[in-house]
């Protein structure tokens, strides 16, 4: 019989703000362990929050195998990797002190608006070994800020945000931006004229969701995807390359899959200059629809390896934002929460915070609108490119994407 | 029980929590997970700062408590404190479902419950199905160095077959669930289910792209219960309003923001998803109506917000686990029904769009809702399915929208997700209401 281990342990501090003042300060520090056992084809597993002992877990992974779930797949093995990507640790009382200063500033400058939510630093240890001679360990730690805005004179629950993810925090760099983003808060600014504009976004949930929907190995096999029946054809802008991402650097998560699947450079290609070349897996897919196995098995650590919402980024296409306007003034999307796609590929959504953009710099805050496209067109003709993100302060791994979409 | 230092407010609040997580991937057992964990959350208060810390180990509370104690400031005045003046001390013990938990339920027998509905899987649009049998029994306990010392359960199960529609290139995803309290209310819902897959399959068939535009919209009771959290319900929310005048006097209480015939509830003693006979912080649920006759008369409050806004307790104050705090959260939020039959209500809509299930929804400044199955009104009649991305309209003006609600009304919850505010998230609330008529809204 194999068995497989997973320790998750997570250690935050949290600063929660009212009223641009700290009222709160939060302390977590939790393991969570998870134990799979492999025997005659089947699987068992079991789990616990707290340090139990895994002898007990390992009884309750065994008598799991009672339930008969079938799991004829080979075990990931022989392969031992550690990684730490925590650059810079940040201790419960740096991020105290950090929020103390920063608020301090906010309130002596910005009194026409005030801050809440709060200030965060996380470090996480996620482990997963067999018997197999899998031996993996992923370490990070990072500090993250979230500033809800509400402007004095507004009868909005909340006006817009400033934010900050990363493995390292210079204030510098966060005010000189950050005083540009609350300059252009009190600077309403009518939108651009026209009936289409270039609109860009941090990272698009709605869109992330629909491809990664479209992009899974089961939904496509079986032909409930948008993509079925389409490998091998060009489906959008041939600059586009999307990758299931692993790579830590990224976004903080750790660089295997929940069933131990480490992948070259982390990653793998689904979409290449626009054409589909392949669609994400974990090994029950692979083996049941015989497509290649892609290491993108997600799941609970206590729970069956699972395929949902593989982690997708797009490859970086374009050099120059300004350059790509040409002049022109674009939309930067900073909330457009509550859009959708229907399923055959419509796109619509309200945007209630955004901001008009030369490309570089943030000028002003725009009036709410609606944006509308379609997913064959925004990531087709009306695809501008996905840019490195040079000149807004906003963490690690932040692209900025853009796309010609109506405006209404 | 507890060694609370003096000259700081504390109070500890324990859950047990039992879970059975079974799924299907088509016909093949894919998971059967059944776990127990406890864990606790810590308050100090010393009438500047809160410390809150959160463990797995029940052993160390008291040394919790103390660590806690140690960074903040004994205030000898901290019984006077406002906040602290606001919490309500009870003593008591509910325990509802101790006779009919669905711990006590053999998971084999939840399993065959879960197969038999998989029977009605069959059909050739259905390409693929994952399906879930899922329950929850927490026993929550709330100490405080004020005397509160609470012990109750909640309950929760439900059913939630999750269908990949295909037809030709038209393409859909679709969840039919059935949540309850007790497990015996899951058995027996074949015809119930039957009838949504069939609806499914004929929107997958038939649905047109909607033309965009504003109409008059047609909420089901789902959709309303939606439309209320998201268009209203968040708004209630007190701790949006601390501090900030402007807000204040947008929402002052008896402002009139929608017709006579509207009447907003939140009502924690409602048995579902949303119960919380206590809230987090040991106040007794209760009833509030946030809006009476189109008047706005209550507000959502923990006991901080309370305080600050001096206003009566409600019972609000709620977290989605024993890792988080206490925030100003709904319970089960609804408009209560109206006196109008639904058909009389459908028969003046000459071109409408009902809105019958939904996917999602969100509030902010725009309130959205992403309907999964709507359809064309014409003439008075319910008639051709419609693709809609998105229904939208301003929470500022919406309300006032509202000119009719039937005699017709349901509460429910869903299975699995809930309502998310900032990092807590999902928290199971109640929702639902009447059939609600809304002149003016923007559909896409």
């Amino acid at each position: 019989m194999d068995k497989e281990f997973i320790t998750i342990r997570e250690k935050e501090t949290a600063v929660r703000v009212q009223n641009t003042k700290v009222n709160a300060v939060r302390m977590k520090d939790i393991v969570k362990k998870g134990v799979r056992v492999y025997k005659d084809g089947k699987i068992g597993i079991s789990g616990a929050v707290g340090d139990i002992s895994d002898e007990a877990l390992v009884h309750n992974a065994i008598e799991n195998l009672s339930a008969g779930i079938p799991y004829p797949y080979e075990l990931s093995g022989n392969c031992k990797d550690y990684r730490d990507y925590g650059k810079q640790r940040i201790s419960s009382a740096e991020i105290v002190d950090y929020g103390e200063e920063i608020l301090a500033k906010l309130r002596a400058e910005y009194d026409d608006f005030s801050f809440s939510e709060g200030f965060f630093t996380n470090e996480v240890t996620i482990q997963m070994k067999n018997t197999q001679g899998l031996d993996l360990e992923y370490r990070d730690s990072y500090i993250s800020i979230g500033l809800v805005i509400k402007d004095k004179k507004s009868a909005n629950i909340f006006d817009g945000f400033l934010g900050y993810y990363g493995r390292s925090f210079d204030m510098e760099k966060f005010w000189a931006f950050n005083e540009e983003v609350l300059e252009a808060y009190r600077n309403q600014v009518p939108l651009p004229k026209g009936d289409t504009l270039p609109v860009f976004t941090f990272e698009f949930y709605e869109l992330q969701k629909f491809l990664s929907r479209s992009l899974n190995g089961e939904l496509y096999a079986t032909g409930g995807s948008i993509f079925s029946n389409k490998m091998g054809d060009k489906l959008f802008n041939e600059k586009i390359t999307i990758k299931q991402d692993r790579d830590p650097a990224n976004y903080p998560r750790p660089f295997f899959d929940m069933e131990g699947v480490v992948l070259e450079d982390d990653s793998y290609t689904l979409v290449k200059e626009g054409k589909l070349v392949g669609v994400y897996t974990d090994k029950r897919t692979a083996s049941n629809y015989n497509l290649p196995h892609t290491g993108a098995a997600s799941g609970a650590y206590d729970g069956m390896p699972t395929l949902v919402d593989a982690p997708l980024r797009f490859a970086v296409d374009s050099d120059d934002i300004k350059a790509a306007l040409n002049g022109q003034m674009a939309v930067l999307v900073v909330a457009s929460s509550g859009g959708d796609f229907t399923a055959d590929g419509s796109f619509a959504a309200p945007v209630q915070v955004s901001f008009l953009f030369d490309g570089e710099r943030i000028i002003g805050k725009l009036p709410e609108f609606t944006i509308r496209s379609h997913l064959y067109k925004m990531l087709g003709d009306d695809y501008i490119g996905t840019f490195k993100n040079k000149h807004l302060y906003l963490g690690d791994g932040a692209l900025l994407q853009g796309y010609y979409m109506t405006i209404a | 029980m507890y060694i609370f230092p003096e000259g700081l407010y504390v109070d500890v609040r324990i859950e047990e929590v039992f879970e059975t997580k079974i799924s299907f991937k088509k016909r093949e057992l894919y998971e059967q997970k059944v776990r127990s964990n406890k864990g606790a959350f810590i308050r100090v208060f010393d009438g500047n700062r809160w410390y809150y810390s959160s463990l797995t180990d029940l052993d160390y509370i008291q040394e919790a408590i103390d660590t806690l104690a140690q960074m903040a400031t004994p205030n000898p005045n901290i019984m006077e404190h406002p906040i602290v003046k606001a919490f309500e001390v009870n003593k008591d013990n509910i325990m509802t479902y101790e006779s009919q938990s669905v711990s006590s339920v053999p998971v084999a027998e939840k399993q065959k419950l879960l197969e038999e509905y998989l029977e009605l899987l069959d059909h050739p649009e259905i390409v693929h199905h994952t399906s879930y049998y899922v329950d929850n029994r927490t026993v929550k306990s709330i100490y405080s160095s004020k005397g509160t010392a609470v012990t109750f359960d909640k309950q929760t199960c439900g059913i939630r077959l999750n269908l990949e529609l295909s037809y030709g290139d038209n393409k859909d995803t679709v969840v039919v669930s059935k949540a309850a309290v007790r497990f015996e209310q899951l058995k027996g819902l074949e015809d119930e289910f039957k009838k949504e897959i069939e609806k499914s399959i004929i929107f997958v068939k038939e649905a047109e792209p909607v033309v965009p535009g504003v109409y008059t919209v047609l909420l089901s009771p789902e959709a309303t219960g939606v439309f209320t959290h998201e268009s209203f319900g968040h708004k209630s929310e007190s701790d949006f309003m601390v501090g900030d005048e402007t807000m204040k006097a947008e929402w002052a209480l008896g402002k009139t923001i929608g017709q006579d015939l509207l009447n907003i509830v939140d009502d924690g003693t409602v048995i579902g998803n949303g119960y919380t006979p206590y809230d987090d912080e040991g106040t007794k649920g209760k009833k509030t109506y946030i809006i009476k006759n189109g008047k706005l008369t209550g507000r959502l409050h923990s006991a901080v917000t309370s305080a600050a806004l001096d206003e009566p307790l409600t019972g609000n104050a709620r977290a989605v686990n024993f890792e988080f705090e206490p925030i100003v959260r709904m319970t089960t939020t609804y408009i209560e029904k109206g006196s109008r039959p639904l058909k009389d209500i459908i028969s003046e809509i000459d071109n409408g769009i009902y809105v019958e299930t939904v996917k999602h929804g969100s509030g902010m400044s725009t309130f959205t809702m992403a309907p999964a199955r709507a359809y064309k009104i014409e003439n008075g009649k319910i008639t051709t399915p419609v693709k809609v991305s998105v229904i939208t309209g301003s929470v500022f003006e919406t309300l006032a929208e509202v000119d009719a609600v039937s005699e017709e009304f349901e509460l429910m919850s869903f299975v699995g997700g809930g309502c998310g505010k900032m990092e807590q998230y999902p928290l199971p609330v109640g929702f639902g209401g009447p059939y609600t008529r809304v002149r003016k809204l923007t559909v896409q």
